[in-house]
């Protein structure tokens, strides 16, 4: 299926520049981007999805993020996500909200793509999220901080994080989630990233860089389908 | 215990400023990142030369050990600033003839595959 960009912002109000961030990823041999909106709205317009499909030849997908502060704001949130049919993720360092989002099925995605958050991983989230079928999300931005010390300090937070990740089994991915376009890397730099500073065997690494967010995709395909009920309940007749 | 082979990369990079770019500039760069990220250890391993650079094009070519292939390629993608302006290096294919690399590098001309905007 190729290669993940798994999480690219992008101002919904800049046409233009969404499909120059578009191209400038194909160029850089990705086959798969999901986008995600930096403007506050609740749901991708439908014509700006179909205008955005026909300008590139790469399989975008779309996604919301949630920042909620509790978890009476979260499930507020979340009723107006009942029936959608794109990627739903939730980020927050508050551990009932996490718990809460592992056990949502409606919630694709925990992300843990900031320091601060990524930190307060835990087994128990990681153990929800592998039995409920939703996904683990760290990022590649924070490694490409330039101060020596924080950037260290990053690496080590989510190599840690990686670490017990791997233990239990999780379903993880890494996005790069860059704000610049200029830092936007190709797969196979980011594999070697993986391998050498994140200390990852080359498997693992493609299985947070492709097999993996393909499997985001192929349950999220699931979730559409009104015949499937859940992971392996079908109605055939 | 094996002989010590020799891989070449083919890579481009971006710069957002006009700023005065030179091979000497670029390979004490890559020097740099490959001290920040792996210390005296790994750098001494890794016989690193400029091959060739090309300003007008914006592409070089990188000689180094076989076994530092990961870590050079991370340098490179690690690099992010030039004299204070953004520089970007892309790592596009890596051989083991500097023969293989040239004839990739003709093909991308030819099908200007080799050009990157921002």
């Amino acid at each position: 299926m190729g290669y993940f960009e798994s999480r690219v912002p992008v101002d919904i109000e800049k046409y233009d520049n969404i499909i120059d961030r578009l191209k400038f990823l194909q160029k850089l041999d990705f086959k798969n981007v999901i986008l995600e909106p930096i403007n506050s709205i609740k749901k991708w317009p439908k014509k700006l999805i179909e205008k955005i499909r026909k300008g590139i030849a790469l399989n975008v997908y779309f996604r919301i993020n949630l920042k909620p502060k509790n978890i009476a704001e979260l499930k507020q949130m979340i009723k107006k996500y009942n029936d959608f049919s794109h990627i739903l993720s939730v980020e927050s360092e508050n551990k009932e909200i996490q718990i809460y989002c592992a056990r949502d099925t409606r919630i694709d995605i925990i992300s843990f793509s900031y320091p601060k958050i990524t930190k307060t991983l835990t087994p128990g989230v990681l153990s929800l999220s592998k039995q409920y079928n939703s996904f683990i999300e760290f990022s590649f931005a924070p490694i490409f901080n330039e101060n020596k010390y924080i950037q260290s300090k990053n690496i080590r937070i989510i190599y840690s994080a990686l670490r017990m990740t791997l233990v239990k089994n999780a379903n993880y991915f890494i996005s790069g989630n860059f704000p610049s376009l200029s830092d936007y890397r190709s797969p196979r730099v980011l594999i070697s990233i993986c391998q050498t500073l994140l200390d990852m065997s080359l498997n693992n690494a493609k299985l947070a860089l492709k097999d993996n967010p393909s499997k985001l995709i192929e349950k999220l395909n699931t979730k559409i389908d009104p015949k499937i009920i859940e992971n392996g309940v079908k109605i055939i007749k | 215990m094996k002989l010590e082979r020799q891989r070449y990369i083919l890579f481009y990079y971006i710069v957002e400023k006009d700023i005065i770019i030179d091979g000497k500039s670029i390979i004490n760069l890559i020097w740099k990142n490959l001290f920040r990220y792996f210390g005296i250890k790994e750098t001494s391993k890794i016989g690193l030369w400029l091959i060739e650079l090309n300003l007008e094009e914006r592409w070089g070519i990188l000689r180094f050990a076989h076994t530092s292939k990961e870590i050079v390629i991370t340098s490179l993608g690690m690099i992010r600033y030039l004299q204070n302006s953004r520089l970007s290096i892309y790592p596009i294919k890596t051989s083991g003839t500097i023969k293989k690399i040239k004839k990739i590098l003709k093909t991308l001309q030819l099908e200007n595959k080799l050009l990157f905007k921002i």
